[in-house]
């Protein structure tokens, strides 16, 4: 641990700002937090919302994982690994079920969270109705008088234009039948797992400073129409060429030589698990 | 001399007040659960060693708070903390140290606005006593309904608070706190099931 510089980085003033948005965040579920970001060694928009969260939460106690895109080797997952490992001198894990918080990049970890366990989110954008207003203060004000009606019609346009609704990621959801919410860039496979969750989830945007949260058992609808439910990706007839998992989200990747497409669970974690189990 | 000199408070502001946080988060996450923080609120003196342990772990300079006319408590508070006393209307931390202060301070206490709604107070109520009722909550963070072995006074804030008929998202938040640093939190959305 680098002795030269506060236990996890961060100074007191800034964690406690950070801990009272957080505790706000919780206090109101859905609803975006601002809060002072302060300046990380690395830069904004690549996960310093989520790290300033998992550096105000974290204690000598804590086991730390990390992941990217699911997976726990990434370029991202690593640094941000030893980063905190550098400044705070906690256990990392690759193992769901060992850690204690859980910070992630895109991905929703395929092993159901326990309530012990917290969730970090990095956010890029928190704001769900930047997608149909540019304005800070306009969609601050629609979120006041829960004027959602722009962001219903954009789902709207999308059914009419491609007969479904495409969006792949940051597909917006309601929570506690009062405030949309950005669940991140997580697939929309993911959405369903905010939903009645068993840990609580702390969503983080260093860029746009903002802190938002979704408590353990709290209602997470994803906007849908009466007659077009909402859908996750369908991976029927696939199966993970590593595991043989069908039911887990999976990443298509392309055999340059024999042109096949593959795939594969972008879990890395949970993957190398089923493998094991299946020895 | 000596034996004021030796009366130090040895509350870790980094890794004890990682810990309360950790618990105050825990509790407002999962309301009705009650955290216990007496093993960093005895690292601290004075009359309400566990409100001060909450104290210090979420006030600073940057915030405001209102100790309900108990100026020693106040005292320690500012000297602590530096954060700045304020009315009642504009604390972002009402301490009610008294059963007599919770009347007042949850009907002045600042709900925030439906645009800012955070910029609302937290309100840490003392809760000793026996609990003598059971209370059923509901809401976000709890798994259907929870029950609560509660004193009067959780009984009381929460009618009071339910009174205000605060306009979601606006509202207060609610921290329990007894002298044996038992800790159960209440936000906004959590409501009693009668």
């Amino acid at each position: 641990m680098n002795k030269n510089y506060n236990f996890a980085f961060l100074d007191e003033g800034s964690k406690r700002e950070i801990r009272r948005a957080s505790l706000k965040a919780v206090a109101i579920p859905g609803y975006q937090v601002p809060f002072g970001s302060r300046e990380l060694p690395i830069g904004r928009g690549w996960g310093t919302g989520g790290i300033q969260l998992t550096l105000s939460l974290i204690g000598p106690d804590d086991v730390l994982k990390v992941i990217d895109q699911g997976s726990d080797e990434s370029v991202n997952a690593v640094n941000i690994k030893k980063f905190v490992g550098l400044c705070a001198d906690v256990k990392t894990t690759t193992d769901t079920r060992e850690a204690t918080l859980i910070q992630t990049r895109h991905r929703i970890p395929e092993i159901p969270m326990t309530n012990d366990q917290i969730l970090v989110l990095q956010i890029p954008i928190p704001e769900p109705l930047r997608v149909v207003e540019a304005s800070e203060e306009a969609t601050k004000r629609m979120h006041a008088e829960k004027d959602y009606a722009p962001i219903w019609l954009e789902l709207y346009e999308s059914l009419v234009k491609y007969k479904r609704i495409a969006i792949a990621t940051e597909y917006p959801c309601m929570v506690e039948e009062r405030h949309v919410m950005n669940p991140g860039p997580i697939p929309k496979f993911d959405n369903p797992k905010l939903h009645d969750a068993e840990c609580l989830c702390l969503f983080g945007a260093g860029r746009e400073k903002k802190i938002y949260a979704v408590p353990p058992h709290t209602k997470v609808v994803s906007l849908a129409f009466d007659d077009v439910p909402f859908e996750r990706e369908s991976f029927a007839g696939k199966r993970c060429r590593l595991c043989g998992s069908a039911h887990t989200y999976l990443d298509e990747t392309f055999d340059a030589l024999t042109g096949e497409k593959v795939y594969q669970c972008s879990d890395t974690s949970y993957c190398k698990e089923a493998r094991g189990q299946c020895v | 001399m000596i034996s004021t000199l030796s009366k130090k408070h040895s509350f870790d502001m980094v890794f004890d007040s990682q810990k309360v946080y950790r618990l105050i988060l825990e509790a407002m996450s999962n309301p009705g659960r009650i955290v216990n923080i007496k093993k960093y609120a005895d690292k601290l003196f004075g009359d309400n060693p566990a409100f001060l342990a909450a104290a210090m772990t979420l006030l600073d300079n940057e915030t405001s708070f209102n100790a309900c006319e108990n100026g020693r408590f106040s005292d320690e508070i500012a000297s602590l903390t530096l954060a700045k006393r304020e009315t009642l209307e504009d604390a972002d931390f009402i301490f009610a140290c008294d059963f007599g202060d919770i009347k007042s301070a949850i009907q002045n206490a600042k709900r925030g606005t439906l645009s800012d709604p955070h910029k609302s107070a937290t309100i840490a109520i003392q809760n000793d006593g026996t609990p003598s009722l059971r209370l059923t909550l509901a809401g976000p963070g709890i798994d259907g309904r929870v029950t609560l072995d509660a004193t009067q006074t959780v009984k009381c804030a929460l009618d009071l608070r339910d009174a205000q008929k605060h306009e979601y998202p606006q509202g207060v938040d609610l921290l329990f706190i007894s002298s044996a640093g038992e800790l159960a939190a209440v936000p906004r959305l959590v409501r009693e099931v009668r």
